[in-house]
Protein backbone atom coordinates (compact mmCIF):
# COMPACT_ATOMS: atom_id res chain seq x y z
CA UNK A 1 0.00 0.00 0.00
CA UNK A 2 1.31 3.32 -1.17
CA UNK A 3 1.32 6.21 2.42
CA UNK A 4 0.94 9.45 1.05
CA UNK A 5 1.64 10.84 4.62
CA UNK A 6 4.83 9.10 6.40
CA UNK A 7 5.87 10.46 10.19
CA UNK A 8 8.80 8.41 10.83
CA UNK A 9 10.13 8.85 14.42
CA UNK A 10 8.61 12.16 14.11
CA UNK A 11 9.01 14.06 18.47
CA UNK A 12 8.18 17.47 18.90
CA UNK A 13 8.10 19.05 22.32
CA UNK A 14 6.50 22.00 23.95
CA UNK A 15 6.31 23.13 27.51
CA UNK A 16 4.37 20.41 29.29
CA UNK A 17 3.28 18.45 25.82
CA UNK A 18 4.89 16.20 23.72
CA UNK A 19 4.32 14.44 20.43
CA UNK A 20 6.80 11.32 20.97
CA UNK A 21 8.36 9.20 18.48
CA UNK A 22 5.31 9.24 15.77
CA UNK A 23 5.13 6.39 13.17
CA UNK A 24 2.46 7.25 11.55
CA UNK A 25 1.53 6.11 7.48
CA UNK A 26 -1.74 7.48 6.06
CA UNK A 27 -2.55 5.21 2.93
CA UNK A 28 -3.71 6.69 -0.80
CA UNK A 29 -6.94 6.64 -1.79
CA UNK A 30 -8.59 6.03 1.48
CA UNK A 31 -10.40 7.79 4.13
CA UNK A 32 -8.06 8.31 7.76
CA UNK A 33 -9.71 9.50 10.28
CA UNK A 34 -8.16 10.74 13.72
CA UNK A 35 -9.78 10.91 16.82
CA UNK A 36 -8.02 11.39 20.91
CA UNK A 37 -9.33 13.61 23.44
CA UNK A 38 -8.94 17.35 23.16
CA UNK A 39 -5.47 18.03 23.87
CA UNK A 40 -4.49 14.71 22.83
CA UNK A 41 -2.14 16.35 19.66
CA UNK A 42 -4.12 15.75 17.25
CA UNK A 43 -3.41 19.55 15.67
CA UNK A 44 -0.36 19.63 16.81
CA UNK A 45 0.29 16.61 14.71
CA UNK A 46 -1.93 17.92 11.39
CA UNK A 47 0.72 20.91 12.05
CA UNK A 48 3.57 18.88 11.33
CA UNK A 49 1.82 17.42 8.60
CA UNK A 50 1.23 20.92 6.88
CA UNK A 51 4.85 21.75 8.20
CA UNK A 52 3.16 24.74 9.82
CA UNK A 53 5.47 23.18 13.02
CA UNK A 54 8.72 21.49 11.98
CA UNK A 55 9.39 18.37 14.66
CA UNK A 56 12.77 18.28 16.72
CA UNK A 57 13.46 15.01 15.37
CA UNK A 58 12.23 12.99 13.37
CA UNK A 59 11.07 13.02 9.40
CA UNK A 60 7.97 14.21 7.49
CA UNK A 61 7.32 12.78 3.88
CA UNK A 62 4.55 13.75 2.22
CA UNK A 63 3.83 12.17 -1.29
CA UNK A 64 7.33 10.80 -0.92
CA UNK A 65 9.09 14.26 -1.06
CA UNK A 66 10.32 15.89 2.04
CA UNK A 67 9.21 19.43 2.82
CA UNK A 68 12.98 21.12 3.28
CA UNK A 69 13.01 20.57 -0.51
CA UNK A 70 9.61 20.37 -1.66
CA UNK A 71 7.58 22.22 0.30
CA UNK A 72 6.07 24.38 -2.50
CA UNK A 73 5.14 21.22 -4.80
CA UNK A 74 3.95 19.38 -1.56
CA UNK A 75 1.34 21.89 -0.76
CA UNK A 76 0.24 22.35 -4.53
CA UNK A 77 -0.98 19.08 -4.14
CA UNK A 78 -2.89 19.38 -0.89
CA UNK A 79 -5.92 21.00 0.25
CA UNK A 80 -6.12 22.10 4.17
CA UNK A 81 -9.22 22.67 5.52
CA UNK A 82 -8.61 25.30 8.83
CA UNK A 83 -9.92 24.83 11.94
CA UNK A 84 -11.23 28.47 12.89
CA UNK A 85 -11.05 31.29 10.82
CA UNK A 86 -8.32 32.38 9.05
CA UNK A 87 -9.03 34.48 6.39
CA UNK A 88 -9.46 38.47 6.51
CA UNK A 89 -12.74 38.92 8.43
CA UNK A 90 -13.51 42.21 6.60
CA UNK A 91 -13.18 40.41 2.81
CA UNK A 92 -15.64 38.56 1.08
CA UNK A 93 -15.05 35.40 -0.95
CA UNK A 94 -14.49 36.47 -4.37
CA UNK A 95 -11.37 38.66 -3.16
CA UNK A 96 -10.59 35.40 -1.27
CA UNK A 97 -10.08 33.64 -4.34
CA UNK A 98 -7.63 36.38 -5.71
CA UNK A 99 -5.65 35.58 -2.48
CA UNK A 100 -6.00 31.88 -2.85
CA UNK A 101 -6.50 30.90 -6.26
CA UNK A 102 -3.61 32.48 -8.31
CA UNK A 103 -0.81 30.40 -5.60
CA UNK A 104 -1.98 27.44 -7.39
CA UNK A 105 -0.87 26.52 -10.44
CA UNK A 106 -4.27 23.73 -10.89
CA UNK A 107 -6.61 26.40 -9.80
CA UNK A 108 -10.09 25.70 -11.32
CA UNK A 109 -12.15 29.55 -11.22
CA UNK A 110 -15.10 27.58 -12.78
CA UNK A 111 -15.02 24.53 -10.41
CA UNK A 112 -14.82 27.10 -7.58
CA UNK A 113 -17.73 28.49 -8.68
CA UNK A 114 -19.50 25.40 -9.24
CA UNK A 115 -18.62 24.42 -4.98
CA UNK A 116 -19.57 28.25 -4.08
CA UNK A 117 -23.31 27.44 -5.77
CA UNK A 118 -23.62 23.69 -4.33
CA UNK A 119 -22.65 25.24 -1.29
CA UNK A 120 -24.78 28.16 -1.51
CA UNK A 121 -22.00 30.39 -0.27
CA UNK A 122 -22.29 34.20 -1.53
CA UNK A 123 -18.93 35.31 -2.87
CA UNK A 124 -19.86 38.65 -2.22
CA UNK A 125 -20.42 38.68 1.56
CA UNK A 126 -18.23 39.60 4.08
CA UNK A 127 -16.87 35.84 5.76
CA UNK A 128 -17.35 37.44 8.81
CA UNK A 129 -21.02 37.48 8.38
CA UNK A 130 -20.77 33.48 7.74
CA UNK A 131 -21.94 30.96 10.70
CA UNK A 132 -19.20 28.50 11.69
CA UNK A 133 -20.43 25.71 8.99
CA UNK A 134 -20.35 28.23 5.84
CA UNK A 135 -16.62 28.90 7.26
CA UNK A 136 -16.05 25.77 7.09
CA UNK A 137 -17.82 24.94 3.37
CA UNK A 138 -16.09 28.10 1.90
CA UNK A 139 -12.52 26.50 3.46
CA UNK A 140 -13.50 23.42 2.24
CA UNK A 141 -14.55 24.40 -1.47
CA UNK A 142 -10.83 26.30 -1.90
CA UNK A 143 -9.28 23.32 -0.64
CA UNK A 144 -11.15 21.14 -3.45
CA UNK A 145 -10.92 23.47 -6.36
CA UNK A 146 -7.23 23.22 -7.18
CA UNK A 147 -7.11 19.05 -7.78
CA UNK A 148 -6.15 18.41 -4.41
CA UNK A 149 -4.82 14.87 -3.82
CA UNK A 150 -5.08 14.72 -0.51
CA UNK A 151 -7.26 17.00 1.74
CA UNK A 152 -6.34 17.50 5.34
CA UNK A 153 -9.07 18.53 7.55
CA UNK A 154 -8.73 20.07 11.33
CA UNK A 155 -11.61 19.22 13.09
CA UNK A 156 -14.13 19.45 10.20
CA UNK A 157 -17.48 18.86 11.80
CA UNK A 158 -17.08 20.73 15.49
CA UNK A 159 -19.73 23.03 15.62
CA UNK A 160 -21.60 21.89 12.83
CA UNK A 161 -25.40 21.00 12.86
CA UNK A 162 -26.47 17.35 12.44
CA UNK A 163 -27.33 17.62 9.03
CA UNK A 164 -24.56 19.85 7.66
CA UNK A 165 -22.47 17.55 9.35
CA UNK A 166 -24.35 14.43 7.24
CA UNK A 167 -23.85 16.72 3.78
CA UNK A 168 -20.58 17.00 4.63
CA UNK A 169 -19.61 13.34 5.53
CA UNK A 170 -22.05 12.36 1.95
CA UNK A 171 -19.83 15.34 0.02
CA UNK A 172 -16.42 13.61 1.17
CA UNK A 173 -17.59 10.44 0.12
CA UNK A 174 -18.49 11.70 -3.16
CA UNK A 175 -15.19 12.93 -4.15
CA UNK A 176 -13.22 9.96 -2.77
CA UNK A 177 -15.08 7.75 -5.56
CA UNK A 178 -12.17 8.26 -8.22
CA UNK A 179 -10.10 6.75 -5.67
CA UNK A 180 -7.32 8.79 -6.83
CA UNK A 181 -7.60 11.18 -3.41
CA UNK A 182 -6.72 10.76 0.26
CA UNK A 183 -8.70 12.28 3.26
CA UNK A 184 -6.69 12.51 6.45
CA UNK A 185 -9.45 14.38 9.21
CA UNK A 186 -9.48 14.81 12.93
CA UNK A 187 -12.25 14.40 15.04
CA UNK A 188 -13.62 13.75 18.36
CA UNK A 189 -17.13 13.03 16.80
CA UNK A 190 -16.88 9.30 16.42
CA UNK A 191 -19.90 8.71 14.80
CA UNK A 192 -18.69 10.91 11.91
CA UNK A 193 -16.01 7.66 11.30
CA UNK A 194 -18.46 4.81 11.30
CA UNK A 195 -19.93 6.25 8.30
CA UNK A 196 -16.61 7.24 6.03
CA UNK A 197 -13.17 6.41 7.77
CA UNK A 198 -11.52 3.26 6.09
CA UNK A 199 -9.11 3.73 8.78
CA UNK A 200 -8.87 4.60 12.55
CA UNK A 201 -5.31 6.62 13.83
CA UNK A 202 -5.70 6.95 17.40
CA UNK A 203 -3.74 9.56 19.73
CA UNK A 204 -3.52 9.91 23.24
CA UNK A 205 -1.40 12.24 25.19
CA UNK A 206 0.98 13.01 22.16
CA UNK A 207 1.22 8.92 21.68
CA UNK A 208 -0.16 7.84 18.46
CA UNK A 209 -1.59 4.01 20.30
CA UNK A 210 -2.93 2.68 17.16
CA UNK A 211 -3.59 3.59 13.32
CA UNK A 212 -5.85 0.04 11.95
CA UNK A 213 -8.44 -0.30 9.43
CA UNK A 214 -11.93 -0.05 10.45
CA UNK A 215 -12.31 -3.52 10.29
CA UNK A 216 -9.40 -4.25 11.69
CA UNK A 217 -10.59 -2.51 15.10
CA UNK A 218 -13.88 -3.79 14.77
CA UNK A 219 -12.16 -7.20 14.48
CA UNK A 220 -9.14 -6.58 17.59
CA UNK A 221 -11.27 -4.39 20.31
CA UNK A 222 -14.06 -5.64 22.02
CA UNK A 223 -16.01 -4.96 25.08
CA UNK A 224 -16.04 -7.98 27.56
CA UNK A 225 -18.55 -8.22 30.37
CA UNK A 226 -18.47 -11.05 33.53
CA UNK A 227 -18.55 -11.46 37.18
CA UNK A 228 -15.68 -10.31 39.10
CA UNK A 229 -14.23 -14.17 39.84
CA UNK A 230 -13.10 -13.77 36.25
CA UNK A 231 -10.62 -11.89 36.82
CA UNK A 232 -7.46 -12.05 38.20
CA UNK A 233 -3.37 -11.06 37.27
CA UNK A 234 -3.19 -12.88 34.12
CA UNK A 235 -6.73 -12.32 32.88
CA UNK A 236 -6.39 -8.84 33.41
CA UNK A 237 -3.50 -8.53 31.50
CA UNK A 238 -6.26 -9.39 27.82
CA UNK A 239 -7.30 -5.51 28.86
CA UNK A 240 -6.90 -2.51 28.27
CA UNK A 241 -8.69 -1.25 30.91
CA UNK A 242 -11.30 -2.18 33.38
CA UNK A 243 -13.98 -0.95 35.30
CA UNK A 244 -15.04 -2.86 37.94
CA UNK A 245 -19.02 -2.66 39.98
CA UNK A 246 -20.56 -4.34 43.15
CA UNK A 247 -22.23 -6.85 39.90
CA UNK A 248 -19.27 -7.78 37.66
CA UNK A 249 -16.55 -6.02 35.44
CA UNK A 250 -16.51 -4.56 31.94
CA UNK A 251 -13.66 -4.03 30.57
CA UNK A 252 -11.92 -3.45 26.77
CA UNK A 253 -9.31 -5.84 24.76
CA UNK A 254 -7.80 -5.41 21.92
CA UNK A 255 -7.30 -9.02 21.31
CA UNK A 256 -10.65 -10.51 20.87
CA UNK A 257 -9.60 -14.16 20.18
CA UNK A 258 -7.34 -14.74 22.78
CA UNK A 259 -10.04 -13.28 25.13
CA UNK A 260 -12.33 -15.69 23.75
CA UNK A 261 -10.08 -18.45 24.06
CA UNK A 262 -9.36 -17.85 27.63
CA UNK A 263 -13.23 -16.96 29.12
CA UNK A 264 -15.32 -18.88 26.18
CA UNK A 265 -18.82 -18.86 27.51
CA UNK A 266 -18.34 -17.23 30.84
CA UNK A 267 -17.65 -13.42 29.84
CA UNK A 268 -19.63 -11.71 27.33
CA UNK A 269 -17.85 -10.38 25.10
CA UNK A 270 -19.58 -7.55 22.52
CA UNK A 271 -18.13 -5.01 19.96
CA UNK A 272 -16.61 -2.26 21.29
CA UNK A 273 -17.66 1.05 19.69
CA UNK A 274 -14.97 3.99 19.10
CA UNK A 275 -16.29 5.78 21.68
CA UNK A 276 -15.27 2.96 24.12
CA UNK A 277 -12.18 2.57 22.70
CA UNK A 278 -11.56 6.14 23.03
CA UNK A 279 -13.03 5.75 26.81
CA UNK A 280 -11.29 2.60 28.20
CA UNK A 281 -7.88 3.51 26.78
CA UNK A 282 -8.05 7.07 27.72
CA UNK A 283 -8.41 5.70 31.39
CA UNK A 284 -6.11 3.33 30.74
CA UNK A 285 -3.38 5.07 33.01
CA UNK A 286 -5.57 5.17 35.62
CA UNK A 287 -5.30 1.74 36.20
CA UNK A 288 -1.96 1.75 35.96
CA UNK A 289 -1.43 4.56 38.84
CA UNK B 1 6.06 35.84 -5.65
CA UNK B 2 3.81 37.89 -7.42
CA UNK B 3 0.44 37.02 -6.27
CA UNK B 4 1.91 37.54 -2.41
CA UNK B 5 2.82 41.43 -3.79
CA UNK B 6 -0.73 41.78 -4.86
CA UNK B 7 -2.02 40.40 -1.86
CA UNK B 8 -1.29 43.90 -0.25
CA UNK B 9 -3.64 45.48 -2.09
CA UNK B 10 -6.31 43.18 -2.83
CA UNK B 11 -6.97 43.15 1.37
CA UNK B 12 -7.20 46.78 1.23
CA UNK B 13 -8.87 47.76 -1.66
CA UNK B 14 -11.07 49.61 0.46
CA UNK B 15 -8.49 51.65 2.19
CA UNK B 16 -6.44 52.33 -1.23
CA UNK B 17 -9.70 54.80 -1.85
CA UNK B 18 -8.40 57.20 0.74
CA UNK B 19 -5.07 57.12 -0.41
CA UNK B 20 -5.53 60.52 -2.72
CA UNK B 21 -7.32 62.27 -0.25
CA UNK B 22 -4.86 61.40 2.32
CA UNK B 23 -2.44 63.05 0.21
CA UNK B 24 -4.20 65.81 -0.98
CA UNK B 25 -4.95 66.60 3.26
CA UNK B 26 -1.34 66.77 3.89
CA UNK B 27 -0.91 68.94 1.00
CA UNK B 28 -3.99 71.47 2.27
CA UNK B 29 -1.91 71.49 5.58
CA UNK B 30 1.25 72.68 3.99
CA UNK B 31 3.36 69.59 4.69
CA UNK B 32 6.66 69.33 4.42
CA UNK B 33 7.39 67.38 0.84
CA UNK B 34 9.63 65.06 3.02
CA UNK B 35 6.60 63.92 5.48
CA UNK B 36 4.33 63.76 2.36
CA UNK B 37 7.00 60.99 0.95
CA UNK B 38 7.59 59.69 3.85
CA UNK B 39 3.75 59.39 5.19
CA UNK B 40 2.66 57.72 2.15
CA UNK B 41 5.26 55.12 2.13
CA UNK B 42 4.23 54.17 5.27
CA UNK B 43 0.78 53.75 3.52
CA UNK B 44 0.22 50.31 1.70
CA UNK B 45 2.98 48.45 3.96
CA UNK B 46 1.88 49.05 6.95
CA UNK B 47 -1.44 49.38 6.65
CA UNK B 48 -1.30 45.87 5.00
CA UNK B 49 0.83 44.33 8.17
CA UNK B 50 -2.30 46.02 10.79
CA UNK B 51 -4.50 43.83 8.52
CA UNK B 52 -2.15 40.56 9.14
CA UNK B 53 -1.98 41.30 12.37
CA UNK B 54 -5.61 41.19 13.00
CA UNK B 55 -6.47 37.32 11.68
CA UNK B 56 -4.51 34.19 11.14
CA UNK B 57 -3.12 34.69 7.72
CA UNK B 58 0.23 32.80 8.66
CA UNK B 59 -1.70 29.93 8.41
CA UNK B 60 -3.08 30.67 5.53
CA UNK B 61 -0.07 31.90 4.04
CA UNK B 62 2.04 28.41 5.17
CA UNK B 63 -0.73 26.38 3.53
CA UNK B 64 -0.31 27.31 0.21
CA UNK B 65 2.08 26.47 -1.99
CA UNK B 66 4.66 29.35 -0.93
CA UNK B 67 7.95 28.81 1.15
CA UNK B 68 8.49 30.89 3.76
CA UNK B 69 11.28 32.58 2.01
CA UNK B 70 8.89 33.76 -0.47
CA UNK B 71 6.31 35.42 2.51
CA UNK B 72 9.21 37.12 3.51
CA UNK B 73 10.55 38.22 0.48
CA UNK B 74 7.45 39.22 -0.93
CA UNK B 75 7.14 41.70 1.96
CA UNK B 76 10.32 43.37 1.40
CA UNK B 77 10.32 43.52 -1.97
CA UNK B 78 6.56 44.50 -2.04
CA UNK B 79 7.11 47.26 -0.12
CA UNK B 80 9.95 49.03 -2.07
CA UNK B 81 7.37 48.43 -5.16
CA UNK B 82 4.19 49.88 -3.36
CA UNK B 83 7.04 52.73 -1.74
CA UNK B 84 7.70 53.73 -5.55
CA UNK B 85 4.31 53.54 -6.46
CA UNK B 86 3.08 55.66 -3.62
CA UNK B 87 6.07 58.28 -3.74
CA UNK B 88 5.17 58.72 -7.82
CA UNK B 89 1.58 59.75 -6.97
CA UNK B 90 2.32 61.96 -4.54
CA UNK B 91 5.26 63.99 -7.06
CA UNK B 92 1.91 63.77 -9.68
CA UNK B 93 -0.01 64.98 -6.76
CA UNK B 94 2.43 67.98 -5.87
CA UNK B 95 3.06 69.03 -9.28
CA UNK B 96 -0.70 68.88 -9.73
CA UNK B 97 -0.92 71.24 -6.45
CA UNK B 98 2.22 73.53 -7.67
CA UNK B 99 3.73 72.79 -4.32
CA UNK B 100 7.84 72.54 -4.97
CA UNK B 101 9.87 69.93 -3.91
CA UNK B 102 13.32 68.43 -5.31
CA UNK B 103 15.05 65.30 -5.26
CA UNK B 104 16.75 65.70 -2.02
CA UNK B 105 13.57 65.66 -0.52
CA UNK B 106 12.59 61.88 -2.26
CA UNK B 107 15.92 60.78 -1.64
CA UNK B 108 15.57 61.38 2.46
CA UNK B 109 12.15 60.25 2.71
CA UNK B 110 13.04 56.75 1.31
CA UNK B 111 15.99 56.84 3.48
CA UNK B 112 14.28 57.85 6.37
CA UNK B 113 11.51 55.51 5.37
CA UNK B 114 13.76 51.97 4.35
CA UNK B 115 14.89 52.80 7.96
CA UNK B 116 11.93 52.54 9.51
CA UNK B 117 10.77 49.61 7.86
CA UNK B 118 14.01 48.24 8.53
CA UNK B 119 13.56 48.79 12.24
CA UNK B 120 10.08 47.65 12.35
CA UNK B 121 9.41 44.79 10.34
CA UNK B 122 10.87 41.97 12.12
CA UNK B 123 9.08 42.94 15.14
CA UNK B 124 6.07 41.65 13.38
CA UNK B 125 7.69 38.41 13.16
CA UNK B 126 8.99 38.00 16.70
CA UNK B 127 6.43 39.49 18.71
CA UNK B 128 2.89 38.11 19.49
CA UNK B 129 0.45 39.34 17.42
CA UNK B 130 -1.65 42.36 19.46
CA UNK B 131 1.39 43.45 21.20
CA UNK B 132 2.86 44.65 17.87
CA UNK B 133 0.96 47.86 16.99
CA UNK B 134 1.82 49.45 20.84
CA UNK B 135 5.26 48.50 20.83
CA UNK B 136 5.48 50.26 16.73
CA UNK B 137 4.20 53.29 18.65
CA UNK B 138 6.66 54.04 21.22
CA UNK B 139 9.70 52.77 19.29
CA UNK B 140 8.28 55.81 17.05
CA UNK B 141 8.09 57.86 19.59
CA UNK B 142 11.26 57.09 21.59
CA UNK B 143 12.67 57.34 17.66
CA UNK B 144 11.11 61.33 17.15
CA UNK B 145 11.60 61.67 20.94
CA UNK B 146 14.26 60.01 22.31
CA UNK B 147 16.92 60.59 19.09
CA UNK B 148 17.73 63.96 19.27
CA UNK B 149 17.91 64.35 22.92
CA UNK B 150 20.47 61.05 22.75
CA UNK B 151 22.32 62.70 20.54
CA UNK B 152 22.40 66.40 22.54
CA UNK B 153 23.52 63.96 25.31
CA UNK B 154 26.56 62.64 23.34
CA UNK B 155 27.38 66.12 21.71
CA UNK B 156 30.34 66.43 22.88
CA UNK B 157 32.09 63.18 22.18
CA UNK B 158 30.64 63.34 18.46
CA UNK B 159 31.64 66.84 17.91
CA UNK B 160 33.80 65.75 15.31
CA UNK B 161 32.11 63.42 13.91
CA UNK B 162 29.43 65.45 13.46
CA UNK B 163 31.13 68.76 12.12
CA UNK B 164 33.17 65.73 9.60
CA UNK B 165 29.39 64.63 8.56
CA UNK B 166 28.23 68.48 8.00
CA UNK B 167 31.36 69.10 5.91
CA UNK B 168 30.91 66.68 3.07
CA UNK B 169 28.95 67.57 0.00
CA UNK B 170 25.45 66.89 0.26
CA UNK B 171 25.00 64.41 -2.77
CA UNK B 172 27.59 62.53 -1.00
CA UNK B 173 25.78 62.32 2.69
CA UNK B 174 22.87 61.40 1.00
CA UNK B 175 24.12 58.99 -0.95
CA UNK B 176 25.78 58.09 2.00
CA UNK B 177 22.73 57.92 4.06
CA UNK B 178 21.09 55.76 1.44
CA UNK B 179 23.56 53.53 1.51
CA UNK B 180 23.00 52.60 5.39
CA UNK B 181 19.44 52.80 5.29
CA UNK B 182 19.59 50.03 2.32
CA UNK B 183 22.06 47.91 4.28
CA UNK B 184 20.23 47.95 7.23
CA UNK B 185 16.91 47.31 5.32
CA UNK B 186 18.77 44.56 3.83
CA UNK B 187 19.87 43.10 7.13
CA UNK B 188 16.47 43.35 8.59
CA UNK B 189 15.12 41.36 5.57
CA UNK B 190 18.08 38.22 6.60
CA UNK B 191 16.53 38.51 10.24
CA UNK B 192 12.87 38.70 9.45
CA UNK B 193 13.80 35.49 7.05
CA UNK B 194 16.04 33.48 10.00
CA UNK B 195 12.95 34.25 12.45
CA UNK B 196 10.15 33.21 10.12
CA UNK B 197 11.97 30.37 9.53
CA UNK B 198 12.01 28.71 12.96
CA UNK B 199 8.38 30.19 13.89
CA UNK B 200 5.69 27.52 14.74
CA UNK B 201 2.19 28.51 13.78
Amino acid sequence: MEPVIEFTNVTKQFKGFAVENMDLQVNKGFVTGFIGANGAGKSTTIKLMMNLLRPDEGEVRVFGLDYATHEKAIKERIGFVYDGNVFYEGMNLKDIQRIVGPAYRHWDGALFRQYAEQFELPLNKAVKTFSKGMQMKASLALALSHQAELIIMDEPTAGLDPIFRRELLDLLQDIMLDGERTIFFSTHITSDLDRIADYIAFIKKGKLMFNQSIHEVAENYGLVRGSLELLDRDTEKLFVHVDRTASGFEALTSDVRKTEDVFGEAAVIERASLEDIMYFTNRSDVQHV
Amino acid sequence: MFNLIKRDVIIQKKQLLLFVPFIVFFILMDAHPVLIFLVVSLYVPFNALAFDEKTNVNVLLNSLPYTRKQIIASRYLGTIVYMAASIGVAIISLTLAHQSFTVTHVALSVGLFLLFSAMTFPLFYVLKPGYIFPIVMLSFFLFVGGGPALLRLMDDSLQGLIQFVMDLPMTTLLTGFLAVAIILYSISWAVSSVVYERKAF
